[in-house]
């Protein structure tokens, strides 16, 4: 009995000693430091004022009249007048506009043919081709956006004007409302790009800083192992079970304040969506850090020098941050990477505070996502701790003498 | 002057012989770069996101409003998986993003269509997920529009009017996009091709500062200053040489894939996309080792290029335009050699277009080339005096 009361005494002392140590060893080292606290206080900042413009506005586009017509200079200008597009100038012909589109002047050419005054005069339908570059898809969507809402305007203001000269006319104002369409946007109800995208972003940065931050200093140890023979002098003997949590929770602590600042302070700075309870975000985020923490300490045996750190790690933001569901929707993906995807806290973690933030969810329609984040951090924490033991038996065989890796 | 031969051709031995003395150096610069490539084109291999989930949400229950359904779920853009019985539970499928999407018939909406009487067909899209919002509204809609029409005409024919006219009427003028290279407005090509030169950028950076600053750390780099010959310009190019060689070949790779084996557009000649991305290879180590030379401490020199390298993707207007940007912000894209590489990119391999018209691109890169010569003394001075600062 007495042994097992000594047991978790010791196991407790094991945790709060190595919690307090671990805030020593993080704030010694300014290279953990950056990547704490500069970074979650930086980045976000810097990404979303790349984004901030949020909307892709008068995109230059070329015309080719050969119909030269007050119709076709009206069509002209009502392009012109949208927020989407300007007109850049009259091409003479397709070969002029073309040159313009080589030099990047243009992104669009609107070919008005020579009969589309006819045609409308005929009451036959008028075809304008329109090219586009597809370099960037924001531009061809402004194209669109903009010569689709001017050709529905133009065809219902012509719509109106020749049901006026037919014996239907006492028709024509019930007409164009008999049965309305009306489309609700939600989340990001302007289409801006950073209010899309950065709401993702914010979430995909606090895993990997945290988990970056979390590898450096595995690849501390690491050097201190191989240099003590497999021994890492900083390290407080107990059970591994109390040590990882107490590392653990010190990056909690750390990231706690961080983490308002990241969740709830930039959408406010930038006035991106942010519509959430703070309570539920919150509380939904805490399982993600946890998990987050837990997979930092369980790939730290890949990194067996401070600096390699960086190499085998940042390159997984990209690749996390399309399995994160955000551009490409996960019932979409194949089943491999959506098995992949589910591995990765973040993806729970998007999928969450996009639902909680943008959408006005509440913590009970996020139930799966919450789950499965609880689900990683159990087996994370398992994990690691098996893993760690297995490293701590082979540092002390492999590091007889002191090496460089 | 006597160029010193044997010394370049030790510092090209010895980078060799760094590059295969860990295995991290191939794993990051092969491995990685190859498997993303892999990554980005098998997830995307669909193209488009077909058959998002959706839902639509019929209150009027009639042939009419079952029709309409039927319309909307025969779009390929669409998969109608949920039939809720009120808005308030579509909602809650919409929130907790099961759908991306619905379609609302109101109550009565045959009996009020075919009455004149006014009402209103009604789509929700969850726009904070951009495609699936994007293209669930697509299809709503279009449906939507070809309803409420299909329902005037039938009006507008029964008062009197000639059919034929009352057709022409309903669009008379439409417009025709034609999306030049990409047709498919397949989203791999469109992303693939910036975000994986940008990825391979990304490591360049990294390797190139490890490689050379590991040499400082390790308090090594006295000695292999001194194997070149006393020549900070002869030490770099052995390191620099072998890595240009395995990268311009993992590059080359990329391309294969991406133009070889998942067939993207390449409207222009081949040769010059080689050059780009041999260009862009040479560039990206350039611009690492000035950063180098400029910090020439290993940890903060590749945070610095690991910061930047991530920020590559968004600085260099691969999905936001440039122009769009803030001026202050915009200008940086230009000295992403990424960037320039993509530029070449849109008018060589996807629109097809004289490589005159992007010579400009081919130049900068060039030029990245000579922007190190200038601070190759800092990184000599401090490859002499090493001070590892943990």
């Amino acid at each position: 009995m007495k042994k097992i009361l000594d047991n978790i005494k010791i196991w407790w002392s094991t945790l709060f000693k190595v919690w307090i140590k671990e805030y020593r060893l993080v704030f010694s080292d300014l290279g953990v430091v950056l990547f704490f606290i500069g970074l979650p206080l930086a980045y976000p900042i810097v990404y979303t004022l790349i984004y901030n413009p949020e909307i892709v506005y008068d995109v230059p586009v070329a015309v080719v009249d050969n119909c030269r017509t007050a119709d076709s200079r009206q069509f002209t200008r009502m392009i012109d007048a949208s927020p989407y597009t300007e007109i850049a100038g009259y091409a003479s012909d397709l070969e002029e506009a073309k040159t313009w589109m080589k030099e990047r002047k243009v992104y669009g050419i609107m070919k008005i043919p020579a009969d589309y005054s006819r045609k409308i005069g005929r009451n036959e339908q008028a075809v304008v081709p329109i090219y586009c570059d597809m370099s960037l898809l924001l531009r061809y969507k402004s194209i669109l956006l903009s010569t689709t809402d001017v050709s529905l305007q133009l065809g219902s203001d012509i719509r109106t004007k020749k049901i006026d000269y037919s014996p239907a006319a006492l028709l024509s104002t019930a007409v164009g409302e008999t049965v309305d369409t009306e489309s609700f946007f939600l989340g990001d109800v302007t289409q801006g790009f950073a209010s899309f995208v950065m709401i993702g972003i914010v979430v995909l940065i606090l895993q990997q800083s945290l988990i970056l931050g979390v590898l450096m200093l595995g690849g501390g140890s690491s050097e201190r192992r191989r240099k003590n023979r497999g021994i890492d002098p900083e390290e407080i003997p107990g059970p591994m079970s109390a040590s990882l949590l107490g590392k653990s929770l010190c990056y909690l602590t750390i990231y706690a304040p961080l983490t308002i600042y990241i969740l709830h302070y930039i959408p406010v700075m930038f006035s991106l969506p942010h519509i959430g309870n703070p309570l539920d975000y919150l509380a939904f985020i805490l399982p993600m850090i946890l998990a987050a923490t837990f997979l930092g300490q369980m790939l730290r045996p890949f990194v067996v020098e401070r600096e390699s750190s960086f190499l085998v790690f940042v390159f997984t933001s990209l690749l996390f941050l399309f399995l994160s569901g955000l551009t490409w929707p996960r019932p979409a993906m194949s089943d491999g990477w959506f098995m992949l995807s589910s591995l990765v806290p973040a993806t729970w973690g998007v999928e969450g505070f996009i639902g909680i933030n943008s959408n006005g969810a509440s913590l009970g329609l996020m139930s799966t996502p919450y789950l499965m984040l609880w689900a990683l951090t159990i087996a994370y924490f398992f994990i690691a701790v098996i893993i760690e033991k297995w490293c701590h038996h082979r540092d002390l065989r492999h590091y007889n003498v002191p090496s460089v890796p | 002057m006597n160029f010193n031969w044997s010394a370049l051709k030790h510092a090209i031995v010895d980078g060799i012989r760094q590059l295969v003395s860990r295995p991290i150096y191939l794993i990051t610069m092969v491995g990685v770069p190859l498997f993303c490539t892999f990554f980005f084109l098998d997830f995307m291999t669909e193209g488009l996101p077909l058959k998002t989930p959706a839902a639509v949400v019929d209150l009027d229950n009639t042939p009419v409003s079952r029709n309409v359904a039927r319309n909307l779920g025969a779009s390929e853009l669409v998969d109608l998986q949920y039939r809720p019985t009120s808005y308030a539970e579509a909602m809650e499928l919409l929130k907790s993003a099961k759908i991306f999407g619905f379609f609302m018939i109101p109550r009565d909406f045959q009996a009020d269509a075919e009455a004149g009487r006014e009402t209103a067909i009604t789509y929700y899209c969850n726009m904070a997920y951009f495609i699936p919002g994007t293209l669930s509204f697509k299809s709503f809609k279009q449906t939507a529009v070809t309803t409420s029409g299909s329902i005037v005409m039938t009006t507008l024919v029964g008062a009197g009017l000639n059919e034929g006219l009352v057709g022409n009427l309903m669009q008379p003028v439409v417009t025709q996009e034609h999306t030049i290279g990409n047709p498919w407005l397949n989203y791999s090509i469109y992303l693939s091709n910036s975000f994986l030169p940008c990825l391979l950028q990304l490591i360049i950076f990294q390797v190139t500062a490890f490689s050379l600053l590991q040499e400082i750390k390790r308090g090594t780099s006295v000695q292999w200053i001194k194997d070149a010959g006393g020549s900070v310009t002869i030490a770099c190019a052995g390191k620099l040489i072998p890595q240009f060689v395995i990268f311009s070949l993992t590059g080359l790779a990329m391309q294969a894939m991406m133009y070889g084996f998942w067939d993207f557009p390449l409207n222009g000649n081949l040769l010059n996309m080689i050059a780009a991305m041999l260009l862009m290879v040479a560039a990206s180590q350039a611009f690492a080792l000035l950063i180098s030379c400029m910090i020439p401490n290993l940890r903060f020199a590749l945070s610095i290029l690991s910061l930047l390298g991530i920020l590559s993707f968004s600085i260099g207007g691969f999905s936001f335009p440039v122009e769009d940007m803030y001026p202050a912000i915009g200008i940086f894209s230009y000295l992403i050699p990424a960037r320039h590489y993509f530029l070449i990119y849109t008018n060589v391999a996807l629109n097809g277009f004289e490589i005159y018209y992007c010579r400009w691109e081919y130049i900068v890169l060039i030029l990245f080339l000579l922007a190190p010569m200038g601070m190759l003394w800092k990184l000599k001075r401090y490859s002499l005096n090493p001070v590892y600062i943990p």
